[in-house]
């Protein structure tokens, strides 16, 4: 079992059914300059189940949250720097489990 | 609903999971004016579990939920694996008991299961509105008096708010009534359903066409951190999962994503051929209220009360947790009945009452019991990685014919788990689980 085996969540997550509140992330990051300059681990970028935290080359962080599971994992984990502002979606928007 | 009606409710419940359908049905069912508030377009569509339903905490609520309530598969048998990368050495307890009505366990599928409870709450009288957010608790000092909702002129009043809105307990942590939840507190989980012939997946499982299995797994897939593993029978599906503490997902010196993790699980070999052939619906993702005991925040006060996984009450250890959610959320609405019965204000001495029950009830008491699990587990990382992989490689020496006589073979068995533990270690552990589990 490789751990190096590259698992495309992507695919997983269009099996999920969304309604995307188009303009209106439920989720951002509070500065920018804190992920890229202040935080070494950038944990969020593997943690997050649905690989919306993106680490680019110059050490930002990019966030989208299309694909959001809404399991607020992003938020707890980042306790050195309190540099996510959660809520959930506003109503009837975000993920739409089928089955749960 | 016009929200812009000032007209005040007895209760309002926040959330139409397992806590807040069970407060919402109980207090509605006693004649109680009761709001309720989802923030899914259905109830169910925002919500994620294994997942196992277990009838006596529901049967409290719906003595007769048989009837119509969407069950997969009733539990015939539980299988508990240890895995190595290659191998698992496993326990399978099945018993004919299991078969016979009324039936213990079920798997459920939640949308769907949900869906059934919220009719079940309306048709008690709870007024319901879905797809719409509850933003923050209206507070008169320390008194909770309603909560606004994102909708126009969305404030709506209340004697008391039952908070069931799950783990991130958004609403409470708003109102500084508890604090943010701790990283070690929490599991992450994330599993897949999987489509399947119900005759295949009766063969696979050697069950009949009600019954099913429940394999619980751990072991070194979870790469040393503390979590498990789990594959349940639904009627034409499989749920395939695993879990660990989010503290050990954040510190993985490997830098494992759960969805890795979870592809991983599928792959081994002993797991493969269960799930071959199935087709993936859906992947979900969700956190579980692991703490126990020492983290179950202040669950009532001024106006309010806290229920389900809002509150933390998740029995880690026997993988309980609706159970919880249901009895909680049920005696938080007697106890509100009873204030009402009695007429006495909705404060935090009369709702001291619903604490009382609590503990009085096997959810404190099991959370108790098991108080020391959490940190146990967390100090000893060699449970989930270490003890699985010798046993494995002790079934293979054990059952490997090659010429090499028993008494070495036992001696060399004996040798790998000292090596690996030393013999203070094997002592040591085995006395701080037995203390954990006592």
């Amino acid at each position: 079992m490789s751990a190096a085996a590259i698992v495309n969540v992507e695919e997983k997550l269009f099996q999920n059914r969304y309604k995307v509140d188009h303009g209106r992330p439920h989720i951002r990051i509070k500065d920018a300059a804190v992920c890229a300059n202040q935080c070494k681990e950038q944990s969020c970028t593997f943690v997050c189940p649905a690989s919306c935290y993106k680490a680019e080359g110059n050490r930002s962080v990019t966030l989208i949250t299309d694909g959001c599971l809404e399991c607020g994992s992003c938020r707890v984990i980042c306790t050195e720097h309190r540099n996510v502002a959660w809520e959930y979606p506003r109503g009837g928007y975000g993920i739409l489990f089928k089955f749960g | 609903m016009n929200l812009t009606t000032r007209e005040k409710f007895d209760a309002i419940v926040v959330g139409a999971g397992p806590s807040g359908n069970s407060a919402a049905f109980t207090m509605a069912k006693a004649g109680l004016k009761v709001l309720q508030i989802e923030r899914g377009e259905y109830p169910g569509s925002k919500n994620v579990q294994g997942a196992i339903l277990y009838a006596d905490a529901l049967e409290r609520i719906i003595p007769d939920f048989r009837d119509d309530a969407p069950l997969e598969r009733h539990i015939v048998e539980q299988r508990i694996w240890m895995l190595d990368d290659k191998s698992f050495v496993g326990t399978h307890y099945r018993s004919d008991d299991c078969d016979k009505p009324p039936y213990n366990r079920y798997t459920i599928i939640r949308a769907q299961f949900d869906k059934w409870f919220s009719a079940k709450v309306r048709e008690a009288g709870a007024m319901l509105i879905c797809e719409t957010t509850v933003e923050e608790l209206l507070m008169d000092g320390d008194r909770c008096i309603g909560v606004r909702c994102d909708r126009k002129g969305g404030e709506v009043y209340a004697d008391v708010v039952v908070l069931a809105d799950g783990v991130n307990s958004t609403l409470a942590r708003k109102a500084g009534l508890h604090g943010e939840i701790s990283a070690k507190n929490v599991a992450l989980a994330v599993k897949e359903i999987l489509f399947m012939p119900e005759e295949v997946i009766q063969q696979r499982f050697n069950v009949g066409e009600e019954s099913g299995v429940v394999i619980e797994m751990m072991g070194t897939v979870t790469e040393g951190m503390v979590g498990t593993g789990f594959l349940y029978t639904n009627k034409e599906s499989l749920t395939i999962g695993v879990g660990c503490m989010l503290s050990d997902f954040k510190s993985n010196p490997r830098r494992t994503a759960p969805y890795t993790l979870l592809e991983n699980v599928k792959k081994h070999p002993g797991i493969a051929p269960l799930i071959a052939g199935g087709e993936m619906k859906e992947y979900c993702a969700h956190l579980i209220p692991e703490g126990g005991f020492h983290a179950v925040p202040k669950v009532y006060g001024h106006g309010w009360m806290i229920v389900g996984d809002s509150g933390g009450f998740v029995n880690a250890a026997h993988r309980e947790g609706s159970n919880l959610a249901m009895t909680t959320g049920r005696l938080a609405a007697e106890t509100v009945i009873a204030a009402k019965g009695a007429g006495k204000p909705m404060n935090a001495k009369t709702l001291a009452a619903y604490k009382a029950a609590l503990d009085d009830s096997f959810v404190m008491k099991d959370l108790h019991k098991y108080r020391d699990m959490p940190q146990v587990l967390h100090s000893s990382p060699q449970f989930f990685t270490t003890y699985p992989s010798l046993v494995n490689r002790a079934a293979q020496t054990f059952f490997t014919v090659d010429g090499v006589d028993k008494k070495t073979k036992e001696k060399k068995i004996l040798g790998s788990f000292r090596s690996a533990r030393r013999l203070g270690g094997l002592v040591g552990d085995a006395f701080r689980m037995w203390r954990a589990f006592r």
